[in-house]
């Protein structure tokens, strides 16, 4: 089933052209990364979708029905970890959940077991008591998420719900999000971290001044923009029929010698690899083989032409 | 009704706000007679103290704005007038429980002179509640919280001045006295000097009507407002 479904929508501020025809679409189930450079429109992106905001034109599905026909109800159904830490001050990290639980409509033994629970989720259970002030930053992050996990929405969306906090909170928030997704939960999660997205995202999109400019699974993505993969082949004796066949290989564009190693340039792709492999076993013994290949990092970079993280926020 | 409870609960817990609530309402009680009023001078003012208290009260909903706990809100499926009415009943109890017992603490010192208890316990209660739609849409509808609190604190002098609080509305020129029936303090006059003429109910229907009517169209005002 798809849950989410955006159809030519653009949003403008003014003159300021957020989001430009922008289309999309997950099904039940995924993880979506959601990735951009800062200003991209990834925060409009997803106000617009909830329905916080109001779009210009295009269509906007949710659960399989648009987004107008009952606005609140659907507003139920989804979990939203807000960017900035948006938490009462005043109110203990137990009271933010039982206030944020009530609002969406849950009451008594249920509020309080699911309130138990989402702090056992974050593992956040022995500062319940404690207000928000005193907590860390990673204690922060991790009650914003806990607020939006208390009634258990069937999409989540994160808007770099790890910004800022320390690696061992961090690897807490990514195992709370696959966690949640073998559960059933379906996931739309913004960041600029690329090992984020590499961990734990099926899908990733591509947001760029408004535009999506690549969407697909990662290792797509990774082949979509690079032509070439470089193995490098190392074997106990280097034969020239074994070089011969190499070289005639489709895809193979280049075989070079350096001692006892191979250096074979490659087409993206094209599964030579495991011809390399084979064809190096019937020849003798290998003693090592890697192949080079791009990152979802040099998509990002060669798509935008910009750095996912521009410096200051680390 | 989540977010009620949890405005009363946050109110409650700073100590800052629960001697306001306290403290200034006492000192009411012990004012002398009045020139002019027909009231002892505590109650003659006592709609400005609860229009102070409403607008400190109203300082709630521009902090949730800007610690993003209103954005989050308009995420849930809650509507902004929902969180605003939500919040003026929460503030509401707290102001109609002060004016009852300040009313009550006035009969025991004022005795007689305080004509009218009940009717004016009436009078402070829907004066509490337009107060504090005044106050939330105010707090709704501006950005900056310094700039907000000031001009809200300037503001309501001048209201209760033009609305015949400290001076009878027919001794400003006749275009002062027409603006001044827009103000609700202009209301809350009218019903305060109603009652001490011993008006009953009936006859106050149409300043407490106002007044209710007022807190309406300002709670609509302010859910106008875009939360983000
Ligand atoms: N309420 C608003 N009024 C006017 N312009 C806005 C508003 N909100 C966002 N913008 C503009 O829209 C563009 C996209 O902003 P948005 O917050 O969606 O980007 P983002 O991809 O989430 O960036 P970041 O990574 O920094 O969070 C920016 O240029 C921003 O200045
Ligand atoms: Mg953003």
């Amino acid at each position: 089933m798809v849950i989410a479904r955006m159809s030519d929508v653009v949003k403008r501020y003014g003159t300021h052209l957020v989001l430009d025809n922008v289309s999309m679409e997950m099904g039940e189930g995924e993880i979506v990364g959601l990735l951009g450079p800062n200003g991209a429109g990834k925060t409009t992106l997803l106000y617009a979708l909830t329905g916080l905001i109001g779009v210009d034109s295009g269509e906007i599905e949710l659960f399989g029905r648009p987004l107008e026909d009952n606005p609140l109800e659907t507003k139920g159904r989804i979990g939203f970890v807000t960017q900035e830490v948006s938490v009462f001050h005043d109110l203990t990290a137990r009271e933010n959940l039982e206030f944020f639980g009530g609002i969406y409509g849950l009451r008594g033994a249920s509020l309080k077991q699911r309130v138990q629970q989402a702090l056992e989720t974050v593992g956040l259970t022995e500062y319940a008591n404690r207000l928000p002030s005193r907590f860390s930053g990673g204690m922060s992050r991790r009650l914003n998420i806990a607020c939006a996990l208390v009634h258990e929405p069937e999409l989540i969306i994160m808007d770099e719900p790890t910004v800022g906090v320390d690696p061992q909170s961090r690897r807490h928030i990514l195992e709370t999000v696959r966690e949640l997704n073998r559960q059933g939960t379906t996931v739309l999660y913004t960041t600029h971290y690329m090992e984020e997205v590499q961990a734990i995202a099926s899908r990733v999109i591509i947001l760029d001044q408004g535009h999506i400019i690549a969407e697909g699974t990662i290792s797509d993505l990774v082949e979509q923009i690079r032509h070439e993969e470089r193995i490098r082949l190392e074997v106990t004796d280097v034969t020239e029929p074994l070089l011969q066949n190499l070289r005639s290989l489709e895809g193979v564009k280049g075989v070079t010698v350096e001692g006892r190693v191979v250096h074979i340039t490659t087409q993206v792709g094209s599964g030579n690899l495991d011809r390399v492999l084979a064809a190096a076993s019937k020849a003798g013994g290998v003693l090592w083989i890697n192949a080079e290949r791009p990152t979802l990092e040099d998509v990002f970079l060669t798509l935008t032409g910009k750095q996912l993280r521009d410096g200051g926020e680390e | 009704m989540t977010i009620f409870r949890f405005v009363l609960k946050r109110f409650l817990r700073n100590p800052a706000n629960i001697l306001l609530v306290t403290l200034l309402p006492i000192a009411v009680v012990f004012m002398p007679p009045s020139g002019w009023f027909p009231l002892p001078m505590g109650f003659q003012y006592f709609g400005m103290v609860l229009m102070f208290i409403a607008a400190r009260m109203g300082t709630i909903v521009m902090e949730d704005r800007i610690k993003g706990t209103l954005l989050r809100i308009g995420l849930a499926p809650v509507k902004h007038s929902q969180y605003l009415w939500q919040t003026l009943a929460a503030f509401a109890l707290i102001l109609v429980g002060v004016s009852g017992i300040v009313v009550a603490l006035g009969t025991a010192v004022h005795g007689n002179r305080l004509v009218a208890p009940g009717t004016l316990f009436l009078v402070f209660s829907c004066f509490s509640i337009a107060s504090l739609g005044f106050s939330l849409a105010w707090f709704s509808l501006f950005r900056n919280r310094e700039g907000a609190v000031a001009t809200i604190t300037g503001v309501i002098p001048l209201m209760m001045m033009l609305g015949g609080i400290m001076w009878p509305v027919q001794a400003m020129p006749s275009l002062f006295q027409r603006l001044a029936m827009l103000v609700p303090t202009y209301w809350l006059t009218k019903g305060l000097l109603s009652a001490a003429d011993g008006a009953r109910l009936l006859g106050l229907g149409l300043p407490l009507g106002l007044m209710l009517l007022y807190s309406a169209a300002f709670v609509l005002l302010g859910s106008m407002r875009r939360l983000i």
